[in-house]
């Protein structure tokens, strides 16, 4: 057995060894932890927000219906400990319609953090008019209680 | 480049088999070796075909989702737990929204799935993982797996570039670096989730051995360069990949029909005591892999046997009693599966299970009269026909009703498919060219446009217009002979086509052609429709035409002296392009159906682009370095889908690579 042959027999033991180490029979160790482990949990000071006045509803790239643009908000994290939570969530009442996007901070989230909102696409006979008001939410999750960072209107302009 | 042809060099020694090993151990790794060997011999040929094999696995794995794409894939997930409790009537929905998904069939009450033939393909993966969950951390497994497969991977290939040591190394260090990173942000996997999983393992080995199988047959035809030019763009460069982690029938269906063609060309070599079987033997093999097919989805291998018996009768060295009759009784065995299925489902032998809800007109009682799905004739002759019918002996009368009606039901979708293609040309367009945003078919994916045209979703199959050119320059060709009186006289020609018996390839040739326009014709009436993302009804199609693409002289040309230069094109092109991509689509806060959308207008343009070349290299060789850096670029359009789709735009369940999952995260977020 030369060199290599050593290696990929090493190699090949620590592959197959390594799942059975973290598996239902022997489990020593747990390898594949649930990764929401501690999500939600922490701490966050916020000290300041940036949330856009107004969005857009586009015609899509080659399509007749729209797509929603909502820009993105920004929060500033003075202090962080653990894993909270921020929804950043917006719903135009009049379209009955409502969308949010939770992101998970980390320990390294300090300073100005953006929050996006995913892009929507909507039926092109859904929007009907010029524009429509709706409302913008931040809100930050920690230890199970919810404290509102932002609340207010934003205008979705729909454009051609 | 030609890689040395291993097939005939046996290996007596194997790992761990040294002098100071006992004797049974060494006599276990000796039978051990032989086997693979067998193996490898009929599964993939030859050792280029093994690193091929093992290849397009380890390329799938990348971007493998464990999860469920379409709705339907819970059709083939609960009926596979059931098939792994021993039956197969459906009693409950563990997966999905229930037991009413799309391609679930009912019969007296009780649900039956679809496709047994790809679930059936699926148990022993499904086995293997509950035997391997049983000790080894199921979100571990297929990890371990991927590395194994790597370390395998550079053990073949460095053996393959006379390298073996630096094979060793190189892919035992590349599997341990990947298994230490998935490690490092590994996540449990759910046992229950072992039954999908083994339905996607299915469809990846069926991937891997179709582009294998490719890879055997233009190697046959024109060599090792060709073939491995075929395989590359079939695994890298087309929607097979999209579709070979997705518990859907059609890659296992590509690895049939790839399997069918492969076969037939060997039944057309001449006889030799190298091969396997006798050319009886290849022929029917080529038919029982269409018997089988049948077990998968039954109008998809009548298309099939369609396209094999117009081209092997009247090709075939023998018609006699004796070989029909071996082909007809392997045929014959070859479908016993799909006999039994259809009688435990059905009640019926040929009654697929499909046809219990999905065809409601089928007659449940024989006699209960013709007519089936498909508009059939004038009452007039429905009546002679009962009349006649009458007459015969009741047996005989029944069977020969059903086999009209089912016969029917088959034809019948053919039928409006050429009625579809005459009046409705234009659809040909939605379907290879341009799609966009058309009408029904985005309403159905839920207003997003992610229908891409064959062309679109594969720039690189375009290529295949050459033949077109071809064809123009060979009827020019011939009817300039004609006038000029230059070449023999007509009689001549004739007396010599008499006597003409096709090459293997032109017979292979044919019965993929005529598979792809069969397949064509029994879906067009369909399409254009929503949840197709690359056309997958017509999947057999893609490989097609790589094949034909790759068999024409001048492609074939300009692989031979500019291969370089495509692969380099296409590496940048895979290295940079992805990055373009997912720039373009981040910076412009692209939706999804958008991205997919500038992936058709980027791969039309590269389409264009590769297909006028290919087309200018039938006439002058003086593009062909510009034709390689098209293909090459149009290759990588494909692939550069393939990977962004599987890590950006279609994100469902987890990763079977946590570290595909943690880059997939961060490309989210970018």
């Amino acid at each position: 057995m030369d060199r290599s042959e050593l290696f990929v027999a090493a190699v090949v033991a620590i592959v197959v060894a390594v799942p059975v180490i973290s598996g239902p029979v022997v489990g020593v160790v747990d390898l594949t932890t649930e990764s929401m482990a501690g999500v939600g949990q922490g701490s966050a000071t916020v000290d300041g927000v940036e949330t856009p006045e107004t969005g857009r509803f586009d015609r899509a790239l080659s399509a007749d219906h729209y797509v929603m643009e909502v820009p993105d908000a920004r929060i500033h994290v003075a202090a962080i400990e653990g894993q909270p939570l921020v929804a950043y969530k917006i719903s135009v009442p009049e379209l009955g319609y409502s969308r949010g996007t939770t992101h998970f901070l980390s320990d390294d989230d300090t300073g100005w953090v953006t929050l996006s909102v995913r892009s929507e696409t909507f039926a092109p006979e859904r929007i009907e008019r010029g524009s429509y008001e709706a409302e913008l939410s931040l809100v930050l999750r920690v230890n199970g209680t919810e404290e509102v960072l932002h609340e207010g209107p934003i205008t979705m302009e729909v454009t051609e | 480049m030609s890689p040395p042809d291993v097939s005939n060099e046996s290996e007596k020694s194997a790992p761990g088999a040294s002098a100071a090993v006992p004797e049974g151990t060494q006599a276990f790794w000796v039978r051990f070796a032989r086997i693979r060997d067998v193996l490898v011999r009929v599964f993939v040929g030859d050792r280029l075909g093994l690193v091929v094999f093992l290849g397009v696995l380890a390329f799938v794995g990348l971007y493998w989702r464990v999860g469920f794409f379409i709705n339907d894939n819970y059709t083939l997930a609960n009926a596979l737990v059931s098939l792994a409790d021993g039956h197969l009537w459906v009693d409950e929905a563990v997966y999905g929204p229930g037991l009413e998904t799309p391609g679930m069939n009912v019969r007296d009450g009780q649900f039956y799935g679809r496709n047994y033939g790809q679930v059936a393909f699926a148990l022993p993966f499904l086995w293997v993982l509950q035997a391997l969950g049983t000790v080894a951390d199921p979100g571990l497994v297929l990890p371990m797996c991927w590395s194994l497969l790597v370390v395998a991977l550079g053990r073949e290939a460095g053996r393959l570039l006379d390298r073996p040591s630096l094979g060793l190394s190189v892919g035992a260090g590349l599997g341990l670096v990947a298994f230490a990173t998935n490690v490092a942000v590994a996540r449990p996997l759910d046992p229950g989730l072992f039954p999908v999983v083994a339905l996607q393992s299915g469809s990846i080995v069926a991937a891997a051995l179709a582009v294998v199988t490719l890879y055997r047959l233009l190697t046959r035809i024109h060599g090792h360069r060709v073939g491995l030019a075929g395989a590359a763009l079939t695994a890298l460069a087309t929607p097979v990949g999209f579709w070979a982690s997705i518990p859907k029938r059609h890659v296992t269906v590509v690895a049939l029909v790839v399997g069918a063609a492969y076969l037939l060309y060997r039944s057309r070599e001449e006889p030799s005591t190298e091969a396997l079987l006798s050319p009886l033997g290849f022929r029917a093999t080529a038919y029982a892999l269409v018997g089988l097919l049948t077990w998968v989805h039954g109008g998809e291998a009548f298309a099939v046997f369609l396209a094999l018996i117009i081209v092997d009768i009247p090709t075939a060295r023998s018609n006699g009693v004796r070989s029909l009759a071996v082909v007809g009784v392997v045929f014959f065995l070859s479908m016993v599966p799909f006999f039994v299925t259809n009688v435990l489902v059905s009640g019926d032998p040929v009654r697929p299970p499909r046809m219990l809800r999905s065809f409601g007109s089928v007659p449940d009682t024989i006699g209960g009269g013709s007519g089936g799905g498909s508009a059939g004739g004038g009452g007039d002759s429905t009546g002679l026909w009962t009349t006649v019918v009458g007459l015969l002996p009741p047996p005989i009368a029944g069977a020969v009703v059903l086999t009209v009606d089912r016969l029917d039901i088959l034809f019948g979708q053919f039928e409006t498919g050429i009625r579809v293609l005459v009046r409705r040309p234009d659809r040909l367009v939605s379907v290879f060219v341009r799609g966009g945003d058309i009408g029904g078919v985005s309403v159905d994916n839920f207003y997003e446009t992610i229908y891409l045209t064959v062309i679109e979703a594969s720039p690189v199959v375009a290529g295949v217009v050459a033949a077109g050119a071809i064809g123009v320059v060979r009827i020019r060709d011939a009817i300039r002979r004609l006038f000029d009186g230059s070449g023999d006289a007509i009689g001549d020609r004739l007396s010599r086509l008499r006597g003409w018996t096709p090459s293997p390839a032109a017979v292979t040739d044919a019965f993929l052609l005529a598979a792809g326009v069969s397949f064509l014709v029994l879906y067009i009436w369909r399409l254009p429709v929503h949840a197709q993302i690359t056309v997958r009804y017509l999947l057999p199609v893609y490989p097609v035409f790589v094949y034909a693409t790759v068999r024409l002289p001048s492609p074939r040309r300009v692989l031979a002296n500019h291969w370089r230069t495509g692969l380099w094109t296409w590496a940048s092109g895979v290295l940079l392009g992805s990055q373009a991509f997912v720039v373009v689509v981040a910076v412009l806060s692209l939706g999804r159906g958008e991205a997919v959308q500038v992936h058709a207008f980027v791969g039309l343009a590269g389409a264009a682009v590769f297909a006028t070349l290919a087309v200018a290299t039938v006439f002058t060789d003086r593009f062909d370095r510009a034709t390689a850096v098209a293909g090459g670029l149009a290759a990588a359009l494909g692939t550069d889908f393939l990977l962004l789709s599987g890590l950006v735009y279609f994100q469902y369940g987890q990763y079977a690579l946590p570290a595909a999952g943690w880059v997939a995260d961060l490309l989210a977020t970018a």
